[in-house]
């Protein structure tokens, strides 16, 4: 296993903080980061993503790989990830109907629009496997689908020019603002939650800055000068959030994706909200981790095993939201809620570092 | 401004009666009448809504355009894909003799205090509809959501509909026994009767409805799964028709003036309405 690092440390604590705002209302809400700005965790994750693909893609000396295995590589890593959505969308629709079924409570089957699973399952299950019929909260893992899916086509480009994958991922995102191309719902109407034709943008951004960062000192540098804007746009993301001050979709001009604040499409303000955190928040890892070391393991170890920790996340939160619905919530069921869904991840991480271990030991039962 | 408001509204329940005839010349118009809803979905009017202006919707009929309508939440009913949006358009479609009803039905998972009602504003801007049909609390009655949060979030999402010149229908959350007694969950359906009688919009009170409903006999229906569940599924399969009744009564009454015969198609009366801001 590798040791703790910047980038598995953010990682956890994205995984951690997403957890925690899918339990919503929860006391701990309250104290995350997504609540004092106009970009969230989601950004933080799909972010480190792509700059863990520049660090995949090349051998420990910083040569790349052969082409063709990177793009095995990445297409192996969607597979995984389309196995893990399709597990996690049966048991989160098996944990919403049974729950109904034990409390008899129909009102249960409603919740994150399972409702339209239950009522049209002939459609819904062709959906689930186009990745089309998504539950709220369960929105995340079929944009990683899409975006790791068409990552090599931006390595391989990013391979010959750099510049030429970031122009070519900013003209994607540029025309889907100002067109509103977004990929459909179905059954059902409407489009994806994460719009990936958008968001794309940022794990291309992630993958060109960790190849700019491992080639030359020039982004440290300037990361560093610009620390102070970085700090800025923090502070006028909490003055924003707080106030709930944002534009009126109905009132900015065209085209309007450009002006608003809209997760689906991760709208340009979005997008320099999470470049001023990124640069506000850069030099905190190095003076945090000789100061909580336990803290910085536990979340590099879940960072390192970000999807499946993601999955197990998503089905405790789910469980969680359950739990606190049928007691009514209060302060010492979220304690407990939080509490045993953070073990439960540090168990998840640790499960699948075990398993690694002893597989590569011993022949499988 | 409120009092403005209110003063044609009490005249227009109080003269709804006398409107009736007036408007029994169109014959397809059941105004207020719930003896068009099916036997299985029959709930008295005054269980069923509160009626109040729609003053885009008028418009739109007065300019003889196809009616735009987002609705939003609400499953489809079990078996039959997509029956409600379905449902509900041939049901206007029939009260409206003449007038195209377009419905564009959108989900909105999460709640309105967290999000969801941020999520709202992108699908109204999108579909640009005449009236906007919510059906909204269950979501934040599941997440526990404090009921002011909740009242608060809905009443601010409501006010900026109408600021727009958009009619907006609420439709409260259901009723099953298991959520009877509970302090919370009555908390949000009382808060959105109380952000539908503020913000004077019609409220189709989906929660009296059905409890009229399970308390009718059941008798010869059975569900397998018991019987929240059939008065659930019995719940999906009315709402279209309780929400058109909705509509139409408010239509009937967005009209019903104080002397009949003298107001045009295009009454004055919608014109504050539809800028309330």
């Amino acid at each position: 296993m590798r040791d703790p690092n910047a980038i598995d440390f953010w990682r956890g604590f994205a995984l951690v903080t997403i957890f925690i705002n899918h339990i919503p209302g929860n006391t701990f809400e309250r104290y995350t980061f997504s609540q004092y700005g106009i970009s969230d965790a989601a950004e933080l994750f799909v972010f480190l993503a792509g700059w863990s693909i520049g660090i995949a893609t090349r051998g420990r000396d910083g040569v790349p790989e052969a082409p063709g295995r990177s793009v095995v590589r990445l297409l192996a890593r969607t597979v995984e990830v389309y196995r893990a959505q399709l597990t996690v969308m049966l048991l989160a629709l098996a944990i919403i109907a049974g729950a109904a079924l034990l409390l008899d409570n129909p009102l249960i089957l409603e919740w994150h629009n399972a409702g339209g699973f239950f009522a049209d399952p002939i459609q819904s299950v062709c959906g689930m496997a186009l990745l089309t019929y998504q539950l709220g909260y369960f929105n995340i893992l079929p944009l990683y689908v899409v975006l790791i899916g068409v990552a090599p086509v931006f390595v391989l480009v990013g391979r010959v020019n750099l510049i030429a994958a970031l122009v070519l991922s900013a003209s994607i995102y540029l025309a889907s603002l100002v067109f509103e191309w977004n990929l459909p719902s179905w059954p059902g109407e409407g489009d994806w939650y994460f719009d990936p034709l958008c968001w794309q943008l940022l794990l291309v951004l992630g993958f060109v800055l960790q190849r700019w960062n491992a080639r030359s000192d020039i982004l440290r540098r300037w990361s560093r000068r610009l620390f102070p804007a970085g700090v800025v746009l923090v502070v006028a993301g909490i003055v924003l959030a707080v106030t709930e001050i944002r534009p009126d979709p109905m009132l900015v001009p065209e085209p309007r994706l450009l002006f608003t604040f809209e997760k689906t499409y991760l709208t340009p303000a979005r997008l320099v909200h999470f470049l001023g955190v990124l640069l506000a928040f850069a030099p905190v890892y190095a003076l945090l981790a000789p100061r909580i070391g336990r803290i910085v393991g536990f979340l590099s170890q879940l960072g390192r095993n970000s999807l499946a920790v993601f999955s197990m996340g998503s089905i405790l939160s789910l469980v969680g939201q359950l739990v606190r619905f049928q007691t009514g919530g209060g302060r010492l069921i979220d304690m407990l809620v939080a509490g045993s869904g953070l073990i439960g991840l540090g168990l998840t991480g640790w499960f699948v570092e075990w398993r690694t271990r002893t597989k590569s030991s011993r022949p499988r039962p | 401004m409120r009092a403005a408001f209110r003063v044609p509204i009490l005249a227009a329940l109080v003269l709804a009666g006398a409107a009736l005839p007036a408007l029994a010349e169109q014959p397809a118009d059941p105004t207020g009448d719930e003896s068009v809803l099916s036997q299985e979905c029959r709930v008295p009017g005054a269980q069923l809504y509160t009626a109040a202006r729609l003053g885009a919707v008028k418009a739109a009929l007065a300019e003889k355009r196809p009616l735009k309508l987002l609705a939003i939440g609400g499953s489809a009913a079990p078996g039959a894909s997509a029956s409600y949006p379905a449902k509900l358009e041939t049901a206007l479609e029939r009260a409206l003799p003449k007038v195209d009803v377009v419905i564009d039905h959108r989900g909105l998972p999460g709640e309105v205090a967290s999000g969801a009602a941020e999520r709202l504003r992108t699908m109204v801007v999108e579909a640009e509809p005449d009236l906007v049909i919510w059906q909204v609390g269950t979501h934040d009655a599941i997440a526990r959501v404090d009921a002011e949060a909740f009242e608060s979030a809905l009443s601010e999402a409501v006010a900026w509909i109408r600021s727009h010149g958009i009619d907006v229908v609420l439709v409260d959350p259901i009723y099953t026994a298991s959520m009877a007694a509970d302090a919370d969950y009555n908390r949000i359906v009382e808060a959105v009767r109380t952000v539908a009688t503020q913000q004077q919009v019609p409220l189709v009170r989906r929660y009296e409805a059905l409890h009229y409903l399970s308390s009718r006999s059941d008798r010869g229906e059975g569900h397998m799964l018991g019987r929240q569940f059939r008065l659930n599924d019995l719940g999906l399969r009315c709402m279209a028709e309780h929400v058109a009744l909705t509509i139409v009564t408010s239509l009937g009454r967005t009209d019903a003036p104080a002397e009949p015969k003298a107001t045009p198609a295009t009454s004055p009366l919608t014109g504050p309405q539809r800028a309330p801001g």
